[in-house]
């Protein structure tokens, strides 16, 4: 029988350079690995099963827009009507809901922006507000970071902003932080 | 005293600190705060560049972004910027500057002989004198003109520097950055309202900084530091210096250009050189100022001649006298601030030439000066070739004299400075109280305060601009804190300055657009010729389209046509203007999105072992494949990819198929949907079986290809062609949400969550054998032809089959989760390895597609239908689908229609071309006789010759004629057989089995 098979990111250095600026970090880029990502899909005429559902399971209400809701290690971000992107950073099976569930957890690749110059940097590829005033934790959009598509959501004040995008684009949208991060203080490497 | 011309006191100039720079080689020194014009004319170069047409000498009329004439090339090498105007660019150590447009030097210029062929360089001269013979006009006439006439030159290496794009909110922004923008940025920042101003300039204050003025007791350029300091320290505002604001868009949309690093030698590491700023604001305040206008006198070009507001800019804001012996020529009493400073600064005032009667401030100024003064009258030319050395006054009574002097300081009123209203098509209104344009309508959310809404006073541009910031702010919702202007030094005399717009001809030439060396003459011939409306004056003497969009010009123009035609300015005209208000480099537009970077690459999961074989990439779309992976000892393309089509007919080969689009499709109506999509039936497909499918646009035209597989009651499994995954995902879910909105169904994109290779050959299920865990059956009955089964492989990784074939050998595609593709293909390889598997590319995939028939982007071309594709008969009977009803139309339907169908050369030997054209034998290669078209054709290694697939009028019915395949464009002309469109295991029995 074949030798196991050994999972590995879609980011390598050589297509998604490290960085370490010297002194104070005004930004920091990583890779979250290891989650567990579905799409999730209410079904017609089930929307209510689902809500119980999910409640029972994971302890949270579904949000109803563009926002993401997280009880332990399990969040829900809202996708579009009816739709989420449930992610676990613990192995969970949420195939087992009443709802369309394609696994994602390969589909996407999701990359962690956090520090005083986070906002900064991210403007230079994403058009929304990300300002206090209008974008804080908890809050989410589908967007496009210049021209890839990204799911994106806002963990904590640091700010740390999470950016989920087509496992196949993460080199490139990797490296567009990282050039636009050089000259704001940039540490990007590889989780610790 | 290296500066002869520097003021020993005074100016926003860092006297400590000398800058060394270089013009046309010579060394010279200036100081920080200094741009390169007013170091030049401190330096007493007053000679900066050579114009367009007629390479007159020129130098600094203007201190502003205006600038006509001091146009240089900046920097040297791949650096090298033309154009640049020397009254912006900032000073640094180091900086190396050169003249433009001059051959073989600046003060000896051998095409300034185009002066004295003058008479035939007027309006239209292109139009008129290069007719015949028009042949000429490519080789000769266009290389000519291009050499004359032009200004610099672009660096001709890459640009080094990055650039940057970049997003920004606010509630206000502020564009300008003089008393007016300070005063609503102060206003609008003190209530805690997100604020940007923007300005041009490297030092805020505008106005403020150039001139000799008081505000609340203290200078006026203190004032200034201050209320920057203060901006400075408030959170929520900011303050962008260098930065132009170049366009007003929909949407409160704003483009700024922000000069991160044009005031250094090269940028810092990781520094932009530019910064492309899209500004969204809910209101913005325009305080852009105003701009000085001309009169057009005989020799008005003459280095020396210089704006009135201009010379107080630099003796004020530079420390600089631009001369020593004045004339002040005015029609407004803003020029009495001119005489009064030059007076302070030392400097002699020869004459001062009201075009008005007797006005009080421009009389008691030149009698403080003590200058000769002179109403009702005019300067009718300067005179002194490469810098003014006289000129000659014309008294009321139409007397006339000469005076010596080497400055002459012209105000021909002011302009407020509207370009950024216009931009959404406001426009503006002629003002007869201030003989100028003010805004007519503005964008949503723009006010205009300041002389760019017509108030000149400073007094009055504070007040207005405060109350704008402040309500603007409101508007927003914020109201926390006020700000009360200070108190201004009197504003009084009378800024109108209606004409004269042209002083009658004398000598010389009178220019009205400096940059495109347009005189009163041309608007005169103009105006002669019929070229009377102001669109038409522009065309045809190129008045106002030069790179500075006639900033300086374009009112004086219109109204010498006014006068010229016995008609007012506004029922002359106006001319609008586009964004941007200043050139933009295209590096700035393009941000750091360029070359490589301009998309984003995707890579599939086997990339980094397919690098590791030394594959050649090719780029599809975004993606990036192997083409084929060359062995050593193989000499080209074509070699690998026998070796590879020969393997996979004859042992086994892989290829990386995840490149396909994926799309999940979950629901209680998923059949019903896939129904409605495709020309043929899933609903009725048992679960673990795939299919071909396809699927047409509303037109009837076919869309795309793909398998669709049933993975359960209410779970599908789509794919695409890698080329239109994404518009058939936008497609279904246009279908989803707007054509079937009651259906429960739902997609989802898994192009990436799934690694799946083909493997293909005779011994494709010996190498799925080893890599399925024990128990797993992949005998032909375990999993035969279109099946399809969930398993594991590798010891436990859950993974998909899918017994699907597009080469015509008996295939499987195994899928496992993305993480796991770069291990999978390189256990396929190892698994592989004693059946004599090899890895295969695109072009090998390409030639097997072709050999089997298969229709591929190039036959999917959205011109074909089904039928055209020899798919026909899968259009379902029982049941509509999209584009069913109109692929039946007339033209459609044709019988006659070109048909997919298969050629070979008749003489085996030959080569065939894709896109020639299909003519029968005998016939003359005319459209007319055109029956079709070759979309394919490949190499076939099965068939010992080039084999093509194509599109023949009636094609299925001529199998075994002979036809034409004819290549204009290459010579190419072969005769072809026709044949059916499969080359290898017609009968399909290798799939199976």
């Amino acid at each position: 029988m074949a030798e196991p098979l050994v999972a590995r990111s879609a980011l390598r250095p050589h297509v998604a350079p490290h960085a370490s600026a010297a002194g104070a970090h005004g930004v920091t880029l990583r890779e979250v690995e290891n989650l567990t990502l579905a799409s999730v899909a209410a079904l017609r005429g089930r929307e209510a099963e689902l809500v119980q559902a999910v409640r029972a399971a994971y302890g949270l209400d579904l949000p109803t827009g563009p926002a993401r809701v997280a009880s332990g290690k399990v969040a829900f971000v809202g996708a579009g009507p009816g739709k989420w992107l449930a992610v676990s950073s613990a192995p969970t099976e949420f195939s087992t809901l009443p709802a369309a569930v394609a696994d994602q957890s390969d589909g996407r690749t999701v990359l962690r922006v956090s520090g005083p110059k986070a906002r900064e940097t991210l403007a230079t590829l994403i058009q929304l507000d990300l300002h206090p005033r209008t974008f804080g934790p908890g809050d989410a959009a589908m967007t496009h970071a210049a021209s890839i598509a990204v799911h994106l959501w806002q963990v904590d004040d640091a700010p740390t902003y999470e950016i989920a995008t087509f496992r196949t684009f993460a080199a490139t949208l990797w490296r567009w932080i990282v050039e636009a991060g050089q000259a704001r203080g940039l540490d990007a490497r590889a989780e610790d | 005293m290296s500066q002869p011309n520097r003021l020993a006191s005074g100016g926003l100039i860092d006297r400590t600190r000398p800058l060394a720079f270089t013009f046309d080689g010579r060394t010279y020194s200036g100081h920080p705060g200094d741009t390169l014009a007013s170091a030049l004319l401190a330096n007493g170069v007053t000679l900066v560049g050579r114009s367009f047409k007629y390479h007159r000498p020129r130098g600094v009329l203007t201190a502003g972004s205006e600038e006509p004439n001091a146009l240089v090339e900046l920097r040297t090498g791949a650096r090298r910027e033309p154009n640049v105007k020397a009254t912006v660019a900032e000073l640094y150590a180091g900086l190396e500057a050169s003249s433009q447009n001059r051959f073989p030097s600046l003060a000896f210029d051998l095409l300034a002989v185009n002066q004295l062929a003058s008479p035939v360089f007027v309006a239209g001269f292109y139009y008129k004198t290069f007719m015949w013979p028009a042949k000429l006009w490519e080789k000769l006439y266009e290389p000519l003109i291009r050499r004359a006439a032009g200004l610099g030159r672009a660096a001709e290496a890459a640009d080094p520097d990055p650039y940057e794009k970049t997003t920004a909110h606010c509630d206000v922004l502020v564009i300008g950055g003089g008393p007016a923008g300070l005063a609503a940025a102060l206003a609008a920042g003190r209530t805690g309202a997100r604020v940007i101003l923007a300005d041009e300039d490297f030092a805020l204050g505008g106005r403020l900084i150039a001139e000799r003025r008081e505000l609340g007791g203290q200078s006026a350029a203190r004032w200034a530091d201050e209320a920057e300091a203060e901006l400075a320290n408030l959170p929520e505002v900011t303050v962008l210096r260098r930065t132009s604001v170049l366009g007003a868009y929909d949407g409160g949309v704003y483009g700024a250009v922000e000069r991160v690093s044009d005031h250094l030698r090269e940028p810092a590491p990781h520094q932009p050189r530019q910064r492309f700023w899209r500004i969204v604001a809910k209101r913005a305040v325009l305080a852009a100022g105003a701009l000085e206008r001309p009169i057009a006198f005989g020799g008005n070009d003459t280095p020396g001649v210089m704006f009135a507001g201009a010379v107080r800019a630099y003796l004020n804001r530079y420390g600089v006298a631009p001369g020593r012996r004045a004339v002040v020529y005015a029609n407004n009493d803003d020029a009495a601030r001119t005489v009064a400073d030059l007076n302070a600064a030392g400097c002699e005032l020869v004459a001062v030439v009201d075009a008005r009667g007797d006005s009080p401030a421009l009389h008691a100024a030149a009698r403080t000066a003590g200058a000769l003064l002179v109403f009702g009258g005019a300067v009718a030319r300067a005179y002194g070739g490469q810098s003014v050395k006289g000129c000659e006054i014309v008294d009321a009574r139409g007397g006339s004299f000469n005076v010596a002097c080497d400055l002459v300081a012209v105000s021909g009123g002011w302009n407020p400075t509207i370009h950024l209203t216009t931009h959404l098509g406001g426009r503006p209104q002629w003002r007869d109280d201030l003989a100028a344009f003010a805004p007519g309508g503005t964008p949503p959310g723009m006010t205009v305060v300041g002389a760019a809404a017509g108030a000149f006073g400073l007094g009055e541009a504070l007040a207005a601009g405060a109350q704008a910031g402040a309500e603007a702010a409101n508007d927003c919702g914020f109201s926390g804190g006020t700000f009360d202007p200070p108190r201004a030094d009197d504003d009084s005399g009378e800024t109108r300055g209606l004409g004269p717009w042209r002083v009658p001809a004398k000598r010389g030439k009178a220019f009205v657009d400096f940059q495109n060396d347009v005189t009163v003459k041309d608007v005169e011939l103009a105006a002669r010729e019929g070229f009377r409306s102001v669109e038409h004056l522009k065309r045809y003497t190129t008045l106002g389209m030069a790179t500075d969009q006639g900033k300086t010009a374009n009112v004086l123009g219109l109204a010498l046509m006014a006068e010229i035609t016995g008609r007012s300015i506004p029922a002359t005209g106006l001319t609008l203007t586009r964004p941007p208000f200043t050139p933009v480099a295209l590096g700035a537009l393009g941000g750091a999105h360029r070359a490589k970077e301009f998309k984003p690459t995707r890579l599939p999961p086997s990339h980094f072992w397919a690098e590791e074989q030394g594959a050649v990439f090719v780029e599809t779309g975004l993606w990036m494949r192997a083409a084929y992976f060359p062995r050593a000892g193989e000499t080209d393309w074509l070699e690998t990819t026998i070796r590879e089509v020969e393997t996979v007919r004859t042992k086994v080969g892989v290829y990386d198929a995840s490149t396909l689009g994926k799309i999940d499709v979950q629901g209680a109506d998923a059949g019903a949907f896939l129904d409605h999509v495709y020309i043929n039936t899933f609903s009725t497909m048992p679960i673990g079986k795939a299919r071909y499918g396809l699927m047409l646009r509303e037109d009837g035209i076919a869309m795309d290809d793909g398998t669709v597989a049933r993975l359960g009651e209410t779970h599908y499994y789509v794919t695409t062609s890698t080329a239109h995954a994404a518009s058939v995902m936008r497609h279904l879910e246009y279908c989803r949400q707007w054509l079937f909105p009651h259906l429960d169904v739902h997609l989802s994109s898994i192009t990436d969550q799934w690694a799946k290779y083909a493997i293909a050959g005779p011994r494709s299920r010996d190498v799925v054998a080893a890599l399925a865990d024990d128990g797993f059956d992949v005998s032909d009955a375990g999993l035969p032809y279109l099946g399809v089964k969930e398993l594991t492989v590798c010891g436990g990784t859950r993974a998909r089959l899918f017994r699907l074939s597009f080469s015509g050998e008996m295939a499987f595609e195994l899928a496992v989760p993305a993480r796991y593709g770069d291990a999978l293909i390189r256990a396929i390889m190892a698994a592989g390895e004693p059946f004599g598997i090899c890895p295969y590319g695109a072009e090998a995939l390409s030639v097997m597609r072709i050999e089997k028939g298969h229709a591929a982007a190039a036959e999917l071309n959205g011109q074909t239908t089904a039928a055209d594709l020899g798919l026909g008969g899968m259009m379902s009977k029982k049941k509509d689908c999209i584009g069913k009803v109109l692929s039946q139309r007339e033209g459609l339907a044709d019988p006659a229609r070109p048909r997919l169908v298969g050629f070979k050369p008749v003489d085996r030997s030959q080569r065939l071309r894709g896109g020639a054209h299909f003519v029968p034998r005998g016939a003359a290669v005319t459209a007319a006789n055109d029956e079709g078209y070759m979309t394919s054709v490949a190499y076939s290694p099965s068939n010992g010759c080039w084999v093509g697939l194509g599109f023949l009028a009636r094609g299925q019915e001529r199998i075994g004629e002979i036809v034409r395949a004819v290549d204009p464009v290459r010579d190419g002309d072969v005769e072809v057989e026709v044949v059916a469109p499969v080359f290898v295991d017609p009968e399909g029995v290798r799939v199976r089995g």
